[in-house]
């Protein structure tokens, strides 16, 4: 399989809606994916990541910037001479055609024998799960199945760079955490670099190398998945990234390899430094940097307990609102609800974010 | 960056040595011309000088001439002598006469509009020089080829820059040059005809002028053609929107027998060939007909208005019910059965709730067929008799007077009620937003006339329904008959003679109409995928102008290729290529539209998918697009094919003795009182119309499961 690599610089896409204002839907972008790497455009809905990977494919043309496949910049290449393979959220498979003839397309627009190809339709079905499906038609596939045909179709023709937008999004709960799994191993099988969207942040904690973290139409963060879920840049991050609270804290001290922060009357010592220059910063705790702790400095008041067998979850009132707090069994009896507790910080896994 | 800099010097330079060259080839062949036309008019001025000064004016009335003889008389049919002075060669041009030598000047001059070569000439008698002689030749007709020469270099010029353009700038050149030459074709084919149309009717001898305007626009005649166009159709929409609606409600809200058969019938004037119900009539009301004269002896005829109201009617009823069928269908009927539960009456129910929410399909109706009754010209040219409408005055203008200036403005004075009611009714159908549509057409119909009403009104269907069987089998019958109104016995040689004087003209219209059909499918095709999917400069341009043919009158069609492709440069009349490519462009709206409708069905990323793997967008059409709106496709071919099979409006200014066709056949059958003759052709044209549309029918049905699946 090929190796390559992609680089984006300073794309920018802008569109012009029916009233002819602007809309920027991809906003100076820039990011590197080194070869094989596996990589997830993740964001909330409208943020610009299909546009981004409809540039990529060369659907559209960036308004500014470059893209860069090994080396050579491809923006002025049409989409049919890029050897860049996507899978589309609704499939796109060919309705006239069966799940053979659709295998074999790109093959046959690389005019490779008709052996060959029919050696290669067997084998990448085989790879994806569903031998002996060639002479079915599309349209009496499963969802999954069409899924499992769509991700073939662009295999096959061993592509520099898949393009994945939203293709899990048509499948119903259960066959997307199969999917999920089953993509991950044939892009392992085969060694190709992806570039994945989604705005699915499970999907794309699970399946990533690498997280571009994108919101309207700007990169917010770039870093593996635990980079990402550990150490947001800022709220939105962090927010976007699962749960998580924010406590006001005044830096007491930058020092060379923690900072002195106090929330309080307490001072804490946080083993990072703050990620970006700021007036004021918060301390973002996820729920397994909080504890109940008798001499904590944050009080609340018990308001409702979630039994989950091996854990349970308490929601506690304090002045930085509802917080909630996972214990793990076996559970103190003095917490009931409606009982006031003190709240502590895990410092060595809290994060200082700006304002 | 760079690289696009580099493109741009190329392509700037390339530009700048295929102009010079343009340039240069032009030059050289202007001088060339221009050396040849000197020599005829120096021959003819050899000629010219030998002439007594008195028969000159008698031999050459086109010359302009000064002559000035040394002993003081002076001779001139036109002062052109200041002039002529003004020439920078004068003065050479005299000293060579002097020396007996002609001199033709390297210049030419201006008078009354119009450019003349200047040739000096000695009047020479015994070998000596008696005086000088200034003859002007006129040089209209080198100027006339060198601007013909200079719009053909313009041309090849253009066509040169865009070609190179797009090879050296578009990343996606097959898509540009698919839509450059769409543009080319329907700007050549669609605009630039009517131009033509409208500048013939403010031009005369190059001079802009608005006689003919003023004299279309004052003569009686001619606005009593107009209002008389305007009064049937008129009277034409508004029947044909009630007996449509009638039909439309009985077979929508009511459960009367017949309806399958009822509903089919009336699709068949939709189809059929222009006179076939216009022959029918007049065998049956004409002023030999088997009904007015055999069995009535009546004194009465069909010819005029009341005949063009009931052949009109007859044929463009349907239009009205389809509209109104789909306006109805689309009323949910618990509406209806909501309003009688409330204790309305079935008459009250009618007129508060049916008919408000079907007047803008009423109004669309009868604006449909009001723009179909006054462009229509075969039952006019057929029927009219003594009332004349606008469309045949226009053509008789053309045929019979050969006055094309006239025929032009009648025929654009056409378009003006043609085209408003047309977007007119555009605009209604686009904001139906009234019509409340259920997602569910329930079937369960609730009958909201009374039984007795019903069965009044299926009566009257009925009748309507039998009278148009009537005339459908009168044409059948004609074809067996001996001499309609005289002779009725049966006969099979008819149909020897007809096919035997028809045959020219059947395999003819056949041929066109066959060469026609795909290209004219495969182009709107192209045409719809270029809107639906490709982004470019001017596609709303291209969209309206596309639409365009669809509220032009054929007459002014076909008047209007008749002025545009008879000079250069393009000339085409006469042949194939002008029949063909106004078949094309005549049925391209319909074609585009449901290539549109077909393509907005399916989902983008289909096609994209495809790209994605590799294919362009020329095998994408082919490959995916094409097969996946097959049906859309299917339907533009035949549609096209039926309607240039029985094409006249636009077609009986095209024709040639080369290239007949097969409607003008039958009328002038018809004119010659051969009923049998026009009866065969006309039989023979429905089944070739129907075979078609049958097999059309079994084609889209076996593809129609494909179109399930795409959505
Ligand atoms: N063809 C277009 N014309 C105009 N605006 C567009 C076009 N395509 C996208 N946009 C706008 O650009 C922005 C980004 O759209 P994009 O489809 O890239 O978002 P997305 O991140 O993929 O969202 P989702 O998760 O909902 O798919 C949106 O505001 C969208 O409305
Ligand atoms: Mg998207």
């Amino acid at each position: 399989m090929k190796q390559v690599s992609l680089k984006i610089v300073n794309i920018t896409k802008i569109f012009k809606d029916f009233k002819n204002n602007e809309i920027r839907a991809v906003d100076n972008i820039s990011f590197e994916i080194i070869p094989g790497e596996f990589v997830t455009l993740l964001g909330p809905s409208g943020c610009g990541k299909t546009t981004t990977l409809r540039m990529i494919a060369g659907f559209e043309k960036p308004t500014e910037g470059k893209i860069f496949i090994n080396d050579i910049n491809v923006v002025e290449i049409p989409p049919w001479k890029r050897d860049i393979a996507m899978v589309f959220q609704s499939y796109g498979l060919f309705p006239h055609m069966s799940v053979g003839e659709n295998i074999a397309y790109g093959l046959k627009m690389r005019k490779i024998q008709k052996e060959e190809s029919q050696k290669k339709v067997k084998e990448i079905l085989r790879i994806v799960g569903l031998e002996g499906f060639e002479d079915r038609p599309p349209s009496s596939l499963s969802g999954g199945q069409q899924q499992r045909i769509a991700l073939a179709r662009a295999l096959v023709i061993e592509p520099s760079v898949l393009l994945f937008d939203e293709p899990l999004s048509n499948l119903d709960a259960l066959l997307r955490e199969q999917m999920r799994i089953e993509i991950k191993r044939i892009q392992k099988e085969v060694g190709i670099t992806a570039i994945y969207v989604t705005h699915d942040r499970t999907e794309a904690l699970t399946l990533s190398d690498k997280i571009v973290l994108m919101k309207d139409g700007k990169i917010e963060q770039i870093g593996n998945p635990e980079d990402v879920y550990e150490k947001p840049v800022n709220k939105f991050v962090g927010e976007f990234m699962g749960k998580i609270f924010f406590f006001p804290i005044q830096v007491l001290d930058i020092l060379e390899k923690e900072t002195l922060v106090r929330l309080k009357d307490r001072v804490y010592k946080i083993p990072s430094l703050p990620t970006d220059k700021a007036d004021n910063y918060v301390l973002g705790c996820r729920t397994e940097a909080l504890k109940i702790s008798s001499d904590g400095p944050i009080e609340g008041k018990i308001k409702t307990i979630v039994y989950l067998g091996e854990s349970s979850e308490y929601y506690i009132d304090t002045e930085y609102g509802e917080i909630m707090i996972r214990v793990l069994s076996p559970f103190d009896k003095n917490l009931s609800e409606g009982k006031s507790v003190k709240i502590d910080l895990v410092p060595e896994i809290a994060k200082i974010i700006p304002d | 960056m760079e690289q696009r800099n580099w493109k741009i010097i190329k392509f700037l330079v390339v530009a700048l040595i295929a102009f010079l060259v343009l340039f240069w080839v032009r030059k050289t062949i202007r001088n060339e011309f221009s050396r040849l036309f000197r020599e005829n008019s120096l021959n003819l001025a050899y000629s010219v000088s030998a002439i007594e000064p008195e028969l000159l004016t008698e031999r050459f009335p086109e010359i302009l001439y000064y002559i000035s003889y040394f002993d003081g008389i002076e001779l001139q049919n036109r002062p052109i002598l200041d002039v002529v002075k003004s020439l920078p060669d004068y003065e050479y041009g005299i000293e060579n006469v002097l020396y007996e030598e002609f001199y033709i000047s390297q210049k030419t001059v201006k008078i009354d509009e119009k450019q003349y070569f200047v040739i000096f000439s000695p009047i020479t008698k015994d070998y000596e020089v008696m005086g000088i002689m200034i003859q002007l030749h006129a040089a209209e007709n080198v100027l006339k080829l060198f601007r013909t020469v200079d719009i053909i270099f313009l041309i090849v010029f253009l066509i040169f820059i865009a070609v190179f353009s797009i090879s050296t700038f578009s990343i996606d050149p097959v898509t540009a040059y698919a839509t450059i030459i769409t543009f080319a074709i329907v700007l050549t084919f669609i605009l630039y005809p009517l131009y033509e149309a409208v500048r013939m009717t403010f031009m005369r001898t190059g001079t802009f002028t608005t006689k003919v305007w003023k004299t279309v626009l004052t003569e009686r005649a001619y606005l009593k053609s107009f209002s008389n166009s305007i009064l049937l159709g008129t009277l034409t929409a508004t029947l044909s929107t009630v007996i449509g609606f009638l039909f439309a409600f009985m077979v929508t809200r009511t459960n009367f027998k017949g309806k399958k058969f009822v509903s089919f019938m009336v699709n068949l004037p939709l189809i059929s060939p222009p006179f076939s119900l216009t022959l029918s009539l007049i065998l049956l009301f004409g002023s030999n007909g088997l009904i007015t004269k055999q069995i009535l002896n009546l004194n009465w005829d069909i010819y005029g208005l009341d005949g063009l109201i009931i052949a009109q009617t007859m044929g463009m009823f349907p239009i009205a019910y389809l509209t109104m069928v789909g306006v109805l269908e689309s009323i949910d009927s618990t509406l209806e059965e909501a309003a009688m539960n409330l204790g309305a009456s079935r008459w009250k129910v009618f007129r508060t709730v049916t008919l408000p929410l079907s007047a803008p399909g009423l109004l669309s109706s009868w604006l449909l067929v009001f723009t179909n009754s006054i462009a229509d010209f075969a039952n006019p040219l057929m029927l009219g008799g003594k009332f004349n409408v606008l469309s045949v005055t226009a053509y008789l203008e053309v045929s019979g007077m050969n006055r094309l200036d006239r025929g032009a403005a009648l025929s654009l004075l056409l378009l003006l009620p043609t085209m408003t009611a047309f977007y007119l009714q555009r605009y209604i159908t686009s904001k139906k937003s009234y019509v409340t549509v259920s997602g569910k057409p329930s079937g369960r119909i609730v009958e909201i006339v009374s039984p007795s009403l019903k069965k009044t009104l299926s009566i009257i269907v009925y009748l309507i329904v039998a009278f148009l069987i009537g005339l459908y089998s009168t044409i059948f019958m004609g074809c067996f008959v001996k001499n309609w109104g005289i002779d009725y016995t049966f006969t099979l040689s008819n149909i020897v003679e007809a096919l035997q004087r028809g045959r020219k003209a059947l395999v003819d219209t056949t041929f066109l109409a066959a060469v026609a059909m795909p290209i004219a499918g495969i182009f709107s095709m192209i045409i719809a995928f270029l809107i639906v999917r490709k982004k470019f400069p001017g596609k709303k341009l291209l969209q309206g102008l596309v639409l365009l043919p669809f509220s032009i009158p054929g007459t002014l069609l076909g008047i209007s290729y008749v002025i545009a492709f008879n000079k250069p440069p393009i000339m085409l009349v006469g042949t194939a290529a002008i029949i063909i490519i106004n078949f094309i462009i005549r049925e391209l709206p319909v074609g585009v539209e449901g290539g549109v409708a077909a393509l907005k069905q399916i989902d983008p990323s289909i096609e994209e998918a495809a790209q994605n793997l590799g294919a362009p967008p020329q095998t994408v059409f082919s490959t995916i697009v094409l097969p996946l709106i097959r049906p859309a496709f299917i339907s533009s071919m035949s549609y096209t094919f039926v309607r240039a099979m029985t094409a006249v409006s636009a077609v009986v200014f095209l024709i040639s003795p080369r290239w007949y066709h097969v409607s003008m056949q039958i009328y002038n059958f018809s004119e010659n009182l051969k009923f049998g003759l026009a009866s065969v052709l006309s039989a023979l044209l429905i089944i070739i119309v129907l075979s078609v549309f049958g097999i059309l029918r079994v084609v889209v049905k076996r593809s129609e499961y494909l179109q399930k699946t795409i959505i």
